[in-house]
């Protein structure tokens, strides 16, 4: 599912030069003022800044760039208006476009005033003396400096929510910095990198936002460097719990219900016309995909056909038959409004150990299968065998269904490198938790964020075979089912309709249902 | 003598007005239900407590239906025995139409309204297939939770 960006790791190229610098002793300093300290690194792309003035120059990049984003007005009469400097001069040139900032009154907002003497903030800095500022390092690297130390040189400027950000933005970088150690091997440094992520994480909100991703993801890179790659543990949670957790997730945010009712118009219409269906779901969980379909064909014109619905699930412990259950219930529903119903439950743990006989597919009948996010825990490669998804597909294909319907993740976890999945899977689930964040506040959000974490961990901590979210962008499924015989079926402006209707009911900001080829993607 | 005069003189005035008939809406329970069905679903949970009559009356489930498609058209016509087995009008209007219809009021297309009740059927049917699982099994399947799947109507936007 392409998801909408909302940037929360947006903007930070001007912080990883704040957080470059590092203290030197004070005989350096010296021997540096004495020459002619341009830095070097900058000189190379262009950019004359002395090294002393470094880090005044990325605070006030950091400063204009939270000034331009939270300015009311429009920033094109900065284009056409204004004189600028040579950005050449990189102090200079910043310095001015700021003057632009802090001359219209209206914006205050974004400088706050110091507490003491109660004047803006920017004047007061450029002329207050700062003897114990440290100097820069002539070659900036990624020094992981404790954030005691920018405060006290920070004390006149203490813009809270830029230390926030710039907590936020460094710990991304050291997710990244950790999971480059662990790439390559290097556990050592991977340790102690996370040992600092997380005494950072302390300083950080985690109950919402960047802190709250990053703490998951932590716990995940901590799983795979302590416990190795088998991550069993997170697997074993009972078909119970996941149920719940899937349940929770149903409830708290559009997804479950968008894909259900998308897939369930795609079914309803290619039904049209035909008086013995049968439905093979991937993943019944609870059923909650099926009464709106049931009550869609009892209403349809011309009467309801006969429904047949093949439920495959993992196999419950403890002698409870769940799928019985489910199907119990969903039989008296399709009884209370006629509609002539038939249920049969296959238990299986893994969906390429299902047979198509297990079926029991009538060849008059017409065939819908249906599967939420279940193909592609077919995708780890196991070289003694043929590829599980080729298999399943293909048996798929012999049963000669009318229409199958696919949803999966729209995200690209499943690339061999570590680093990149582990980008991907960052980007991808803050992107993911903020849109939770948007839905309405419901009990349920505290379980929905269990699942979604379940999923950061297996993406992120377990290799192999335990390995099973293993997503692919929209693209890849294409080519994979076309090659596998499958015909790409547009869904109708009904779909649409009646997805974009959904999604204003959740009352959530940032949603947005986008037709892609064909696809929905919510 | 004069007294009685002025009763007669009385009594003429008023059997005047006696002449004509004193209405009272609770004896014309077909005027007053043509009344209620034009009502709409606040006004007519209202009229439900004036008294007993009109409480039996706004309890019709006939009074609801009417509500939940009266801006649909043609009104569909095989809905009522599923509406019915689902838990009935009353509880579909006040459960998912009117939440509906409220959150989409501010995109309303015209086109929209008889989607908007199929959209409100479908999701009352999820509400009634959770409903089945509480009251039914032992409960354990669905454990503790009651039925909740229409819980993102009802919780009010509170931003």
């Amino acid at each position: 599912m392409v998801l909408y960006d909302s940037a929360t790791l947006g903007g930070s190229c001007s912080g990883s030069s704040s957080s470059s610098s590092s203290s030197k002793p004070p005989p350096l300093q010296q021997r540096q003022q004495t020459q002619q300290d341009i830095d070097g690194l900058l000189a190379g792309a262009g950019y004359r800044v002395r090294s002393s003035e470094l880090r005044k120059v990325a605070q006030r990049l950091e400063r204009l760039e939270t000034a331009m984003v939270n300015s009311p007005a429009d920033l094109s009469q900065l284009a056409s208006d204004t004189i600028h400097y040579n950005p050449s001069d990189l102090a200079s040139w910043v310095d001015s476009l700021l003057s632009e900032f802090t001359q219209p009154p209206t914006c205050p907002s974004e400088f706050i005033m110091d507490p003491e003497t109660n004047q803006t903030v920017v004047s007061d800095a450029w002329t207050t003396a700062e003897p114990h500022m440290p100097q820069v390092h002539q070659n900036i690297s990624y020094e992981q400096q404790s954030l005691n130390n920018q405060l006290t040189v920070d004390n006149q400027l203490t813009v809270v929510t830029a230390m926030e950000e710039d907590s936020g933005i460094r710990l991304v970088h050291m997710l990244m910095t950790c999971a480059e150690c662990v790439q390559r091997g290097d556990f050592s440094l991977a340790t102690s990198c996370l040992e600092d992520m997380q005494g950072l994480l302390t300083r950080v909100n985690t109950v919402c936002g960047i802190g709250k991703v990053a703490g998951h993801f932590i716990d995940a890179l901590s799983r795979r460097i302590f416990q190795g790659i088998g991550g069993g543990s997170i697997n074993g949670g009972s078909a119970y719990e996941n149920e719940i957790l899937y349940h929770h997730f149903y409830e708290a945010c559009p997804y479950l219900k968008f894909a259900h009712f998308t897939a369930n118009q795609a079914i309803l219409e290619a039904f049209d016309g035909h008086d013995c269906v049968h439905v093979v779901d991937f993943n019944l969980m609870h059923g909650l995909q099926w009464p709106a379909l049931i009550q869609a064909l009892a209403l349809r014109p011309g009467g309801p056909p006969l429904l047949r619905l093949t439920g495959i699930g993992p196999p419950s412990p403890d002698g409870r038959d769940s799928l019985r259950e489910i199907g119990l219930r969903l039989a008296e529903l399709a009884r209370s409004v006629n509609v002539r119903f038939a249920f049969r439950g296959v238990a299986a743990s893994r969906l390429e150990d299902v047979k198509p006989w297990m079926l029991q597919v009538n060849p008059k009948e017409s065939v819908a299968v249906n599967s939420i996010m279940q193909l592609h825990r077919l995708l780890g490669s196991d070289l003694n065998r043929n590829s599980p998804i080729e298999t399943v597909l293909s048996w798929i294909r012999s049963l000669n269904p009318k229409i199958m319907t696919v949803v999966e993740q729209e995200a690209n976890h499943n690339q061999p490198g570590f680093l990149d999945r582990f980008t991907e899977a960052l980007h991808y689930y803050s992107t993911m938790f903020d849109s939770l964040e948007a839905c309405t506040v419901q009990p349920n959000k505290a379980l929905a964020e269990i699942y979604i974490q379940r999923e950061i961990a297996n993406v992120v901590s377990c290799e192999g075979s335990a390995r099973v979210e293993r997503h692919e962008p929209l693209s890849k499924w294409r080519t994979r089912l076309s090659g596998a015989g499958f015909r790409p079926l547009h869904l109708g402006s009904n779909a649409y309709k009646q997805a974009s209707m959904l999604l204003t009911l959740f009352s959530a900001e940032g949603y947005s249902v986008e037709e892609n080829d064909g696809c929905l993607t919510l | 003598m004069v007294q009685t005069h002025h009763c007669e003189d009385h009594e003429t005035v008023g059997e005047d007005k006696e002449k004509r008939p004193k209405f009272f809406i609770n004896d014309h329970v077909d005027i007053l239900i043509e009344i209620l069905k034009r009502l709409d679903g606040r006004s007519l949970c209202v009229a439900a407590s004036v008294c007993r009559l009109w409480c039996t009356i706004a309890r019709n489930d006939s009074l609801w239906e009417n509500l939940c498609f009266r801006h649909v058209s043609p009104p569909p016509s095989s809905v009522r025995s599923v509406v019915l087995a689902l838990g009935g009008y009353k509880r579909l209007y006040t459960g998912c139409v009117r939440p509906v219809r409220s959150r989409l009021g501010r995109v309303r297309r015209a086109s929209w309204a008889g989607d908007e009740v199929q959209l409100s059927l479908s999701l009352f049917c999820v509400d009634y297939y959770e409903r089945l699982g509480g009251s039914n099994s032992n409960g354990r399947l669905v454990g503790e939770s009651s039925p909740s799947s229409l819980m993102f109507l009802c919780k009010p936007v509170n931003v």
